[in-house]
C-alpha cells in the first residue's frame, strides 16, 4: 500500500459501532437489522480496505458504505412487499371533505411560538412505526435520506402513482399521530 | 356554477395529495393554480400543508442517536467475523 496508513478492524468497531448504528437504527427501525447492516458494512468495508485512500475521512468511508447498505436493504425489500390497495379512509368522507375528528387542528405554528423540540424525535419514531413498512420506507428515504420521489421509485421499485399514494398516506398519519402525542390536542 | 366548480375546484383528498407533488415542483400549471386557489380557501388543507412541511423539515434534521447502543455480543460477533475474513 502506498500510503502507511494502517486500518485496525478492532479499533473500527470500537469507534465506530454504536455510531453506525444510531444512524441505522433511526432508519430500519429494527435492532437485529440494524445490527445485521453495521455488520455487513464492516465486512464491506474490510475487503475493500485496499481501495481506502484516506482521502475521505475513515468515519466518512464507513457512513457511505453504510448508507449504501441501507439502501440496498430497501431495495430488496421494496421487491418482496405488494404495493397497497388504497384502504378505507378515515380522513375524509364521501365528498372528500376532511372528516371531524381527522381533520388538523390549529398548531400555532404562526406565532411563532417554539413548540418544544425535545421530545419530537421520540414521538415521530413511535408514529413512524405504526405505518406500513412500505410508507416508512418512503418517508425515511425521501426526508431523511433526501432522495426525490424519481429515485425513491427506482430503489423500492414501484411505480410514480404509487410512490405520491405512499407519501401522501404516511403525512396524513403522521399528522395526526403528532397531533396526539406531541402537540398534545 | 356547476361547471366552475369542476374546473377550479379540487377537494381536500386532492389537495393534501398534490401538496407532495408541489413540493418537488411536478405539477401542471393548471394543477398548480387549482391547489394554490385551494389552500387560499382552505384553513385545514393550509393547515396540513404547514404542519407537514414543518414536521418533514424537523425529520431531516434527525441527529444521530447518542444514546443507540449496539450489543456486545454483536460487536464481539463482528469482530471474529473480520479476524476470519
Amino acid at each position: 500500500m502506498e500510503n502507511n496508513y494502517q486500518l485496525d478492524p478492532n479499533k473500527w468497531i470500537d469507534n465506530y459501532a454504536d455510531a453506525l448504528y444510531g444512524f441505522c437504527i433511526v432508519r430500519v427501525n429494527n435492532q437485529s437489522i440494524a445490527e445485521d447492516i453495521v455488520q455487513e458494512t464492516f465486512l464491506s468495508a474490510w475487503k475493500a480496505r485496499e481501495t481506502y485512500n484516506a482521502v475521505a475521512t475513515e468515519k466518512n468511508w464507513l457512513y457511505a458504505i453504510c448508507k449504501n447498505k441501507i439502501i440496498d436493504h430497501y431495495r430488496k425489500k421494496g421487491a418482496t412487499i405488494t404495493t397497497e390497495t388504497e384502504e378505507s379512509d378515515s380522513y375524509f368522507d364521501n365528498e372528500e371533505h376532511w372528516t371531524k375528528e381527522k381533520q388538523p387542528n390549529d398548531w400555532g405554528l404562526n406565532g411563532q411560538t417554539q413548540i418544544e423540540k425535545k421530545e419530537f424525535y421520540q414521538v415521530l419514531a413511535n408514529c413512524k412505526q405504526k405505518l406500513k413498512e412500505l410508507q416508512q420506507q418512503v418517508f425515511v428515504l425521501k426526508y431523511l435520506e433526501d432522495f426525490d420521489s424519481d429515485q425513491i421509485c427506482s430503489i423500492l421499485g414501484i411505480s410514480s402513482s404509487n410512490y405520491w399514494v405512499l407519501i401522501h398516506r404516511a403525512k396524513l398519519q403522521l399528522r395526526n399521530c403528532l397531533e396526539k402525542k406531541w402537540i398534545k390536542i | 356554477m356547476k361547471l366552475i366548480k369542476q374546473f377550479f375546484m379540487i377537494s381536500c383528498k386532492e389537495a393534501t395529495y398534490l401538496v407532495s407533488l408541489k413540493e418537488e415542483g411536478k405539477l401542471s400549471f393548471s394543477k398548480y393554480l387549482k391547489l394554490e386557489l385551494h389552500l387560499a380557501i382552505c384553513i385545514l388543507c393550509k393547515r396540513f400543508e404547514i404542519q407537514t412541511g414543518h414536521f418533514c423539515k424537523l425529520a431531516k434534521q434527525h441527529p444521530l442517536k447518542p444514546e443507540a447502543k449496539m450489543s456486545t455480543e454483536k460487536k464481539l460477533a463482528i469482530k471474529t467475523l473480520l479476524e476470519e475474513a
